[in-house]
């Protein structure tokens, strides 16, 4: 007689999302300087970025980014921007990373061969790191205003929903990237860079017209960049790239592109490693 | 008859070097993405702030005279690579040095190696002397790179001089890589650490900006920083043309780094290891 396959319902998928979280919260929770120092690091980055501006600076401020950005408030401008790519980090972190960890851990396999569907495995990666990212970004803001003079005038409200859509397209590479992970045995390297040049080619730091000819095309094929000049718009009136009404709209349609494509590699990917057996090498 | 223990000689002890450095190369050659680490970053890593610098100078350049009037120069691209090249030796000298000891802890045999009839000290410097050889390698990809992409002349005529600066460097650079080892051990954690050390010297040395803008408790924090002076030499000698004579001082300063700094890296693993044996903790992790 055959045992009955436990039947899964959407509670137990969401037990099973939660049980991910709380593993990965407590792992984080285990290593207390680590956890101290995610508020601190991103201060760590914007402190040159910021005495850098003062050695441009004239007696009537930031004039030359003004030209560029709309605004001479570039601390402001450069928070915006470190708080967005601190989330952008975390689904790539939580999903790719989480997965070298658990394959070197040699808990991969194990954990794949319970009944949780393996897609909601990497979003139950990024759920604690998003949780946290919430929570250090309310500090880098804070520290920001307290440092820096971050300031807002524009509706935060209406600047939070624009990310929504911008999270999923995130999604869509980091399921995407997973897959990269599972093939390629390695995430160091892959995360470092990827986490370091997509807010770079997407203007995490400056106005993407600074952009060479030759990066210009890439950073504007790229749904971040029009997420963060979209936000920048909202919450500090900057000069944006086309309307925000046509941002909003290239988002949307990244998010779907995104979602479907990334979520399409990862399940091939993860066929053929399962077709190899390679799963739990590392 | 109790059997003779083993003597380690001279030439034993350079075996065991050199089988650990040969154990670091396999390592590091089962993972092609040195290749990326190698050649992708030190072009990509300044960037940030190159695109950044521009920006703040404006369109037309029109905010660089300000810049130009604290630095002494308006060329901030070569400004900045100059020092962000320094400051990416730092951060990897600190993550293959000092992150060497606690991956052998990850991996459950630090203690079997502590066991080994060597000394300690030769599991860290065998890991050192990989680590220099690739860093080298990591600077004349950074010179050729920014040579081929930018037209930045990171080589002055002074080559000899250039090399002077690199070398005292060299000993201040590993002598943090020793102590930031042991440190690594003693909190087992690595990233916060190197995130906290690397910011430390990114904020205080002038990595991407001139001193002067710094507050004055700053500036005095800066100038107890080895790498302080090495950016300040090698940006005086590529972009000012100054002679040995005129970077003098800093050349001294580099020196007392690069003796003392070393021996406090050897005395903190050092003590490291007795805590070890005391509290048993090596293979916690």
């Amino acid at each position: 007689m055959r045992g009955n396959s436990p039947q899964r319902t959407l509670r137990s998928q969401l037990r099973a999302v939660l049980a991910i979280a709380k593993k990965d919260a407590l792992h984080f929770l285990r290593y207390p300087l680590s956890a101290a120092f995610q508020v601190l690091q991103p201060i760590i980055w914007l402190t040159p970025v910021y005495f850098m501006g003062r050695s441009f600076a004239g007696a009537g401020g930031s004039g030359g980014f003004a030209a560029y950005a709309g605004t001479g408030d570039y601390m402001s401008f450069i928070i915006v921007g470190a708080v967005l790519s601190s989330y952008d980090s975390a689904v790539l972190w939580g999903m790719g990373y989480a997965l070298k960890t658990e394959m070197d851990a040699g808990t991969l396999e194990s954990n794949w061969l319970t009944p949780v569907p393996r897609p909601l495995f990497l979003v139950g990666q990024t759920l604690a790191s998003l949780a946290l990212t919430t929570l250090t970004s309310a500090g880098v803001v804070a520290l920001g205003w307290l440092l820096f003079g971050f300031r807002v005038t524009g509706d935060v409200f209406l600047a939070a929903l624009v990310t929504l859509p911008l999270l999923v397209a995130l999604y869509g590479f980091g399921f995407a990237f997973a897959g990269l992970v599972l093939l390629l045995k390695e995430a160091n390297t892959l995360v470092d860079v990827s986490s370091f040049a997509l807010p770079l080619l997407s203007g995490a730091q400056f106005p993407v017209q600074v952009l060479p000819p030759l990066l210009l095309p890439l950073s504007l094929a790229l749904p971040l960049t029009y997420g963060y000049d979209a936000v920048r718009g909202l919450l500090l009136g900057t000069k944006t790239l086309v309307p925000i009404a046509y941002e909003v709209g290239i988002l949307l349609v990244f998010m779907g592109l995104m979602g479907v494509l990334g979520y399409t590699v990862f399940k091939r990917v993860e066929r053929r490693c399962q077709r190899l057996g390679t799963i739990g090498m590392h | 008859m109790p059997p003779t223990p083993f003597q380690p000689s001279p030439i034993s002890q350079l075996r065991a070097l050199l089988a650990v450095t040969r154990k670091n190369w396999i390592i590091f050659l089962r993972y092609p993405n040195w290749l990326v680490v190698f050649i992708i970053w030190p072009v990509l890593f300044p960037l940030g702030y190159i695109f950044t610098a521009k920006a703040l100078g404006g369109p037309e350049g029109g905010a660089v005279g300000n810049f130009s009037a604290l630095s002494g120069t308006s060329d901030y691209l070569s400004y900045i690579v100059i020092g962000s090249t320094f400051y990416m030796w730092l951060n990897l000298t600190l993550w293959d040095v000092g992150f060497q000891l606690r991956q052998e802890q990850l991996r459950g045999t630090l203690e079997s190696n502590w066991l080994a009839p060597v000394p300690r000290l030769s599991l860290l410097v065998g890991g050192s002397l990989l680590s220099l050889g690739t860093s080298l390698f990591f600077l004349a990809v950074t010179a050729v790179g920014f040579r081929l992409f930018f037209g930045v002349n990171l080589v002055s005529e002074n080559v000899g001089l250039l090399l002077l600066i690199l070398a005292l460097s060299v000993g201040s650079i590993y002598g943090i890589g020793f102590a930031f080892a042991s440190l690594v051990l003693r909190f087992r954690e690595a990233n916060a650490l190197v995130f906290l050390v690397r910011g430390v010297f990114m904020i205080f040395c002038g990595v991407t900006y001139p001193l002067e803008v710094l507050p004055g408790w700053m500036q005095s924090v800066a100038s107890v920083l080895p790498l302080t002076y090495a950016i300040g030499a090698i940006r005086a000698v590529t972009l000012h043309g100054a002679g040995f004579a005129d970077i003098a001082p800093k050349l001294i300063r580099l020196a007392v780094f690069a003796a003392v700094l070393p021996v406090l890296g050897v005395a903190a693993f050092y003590l490291m290891e007795r805590r070890a044996r005391h509290t048993g903790s090596l293979g916690h992790f």
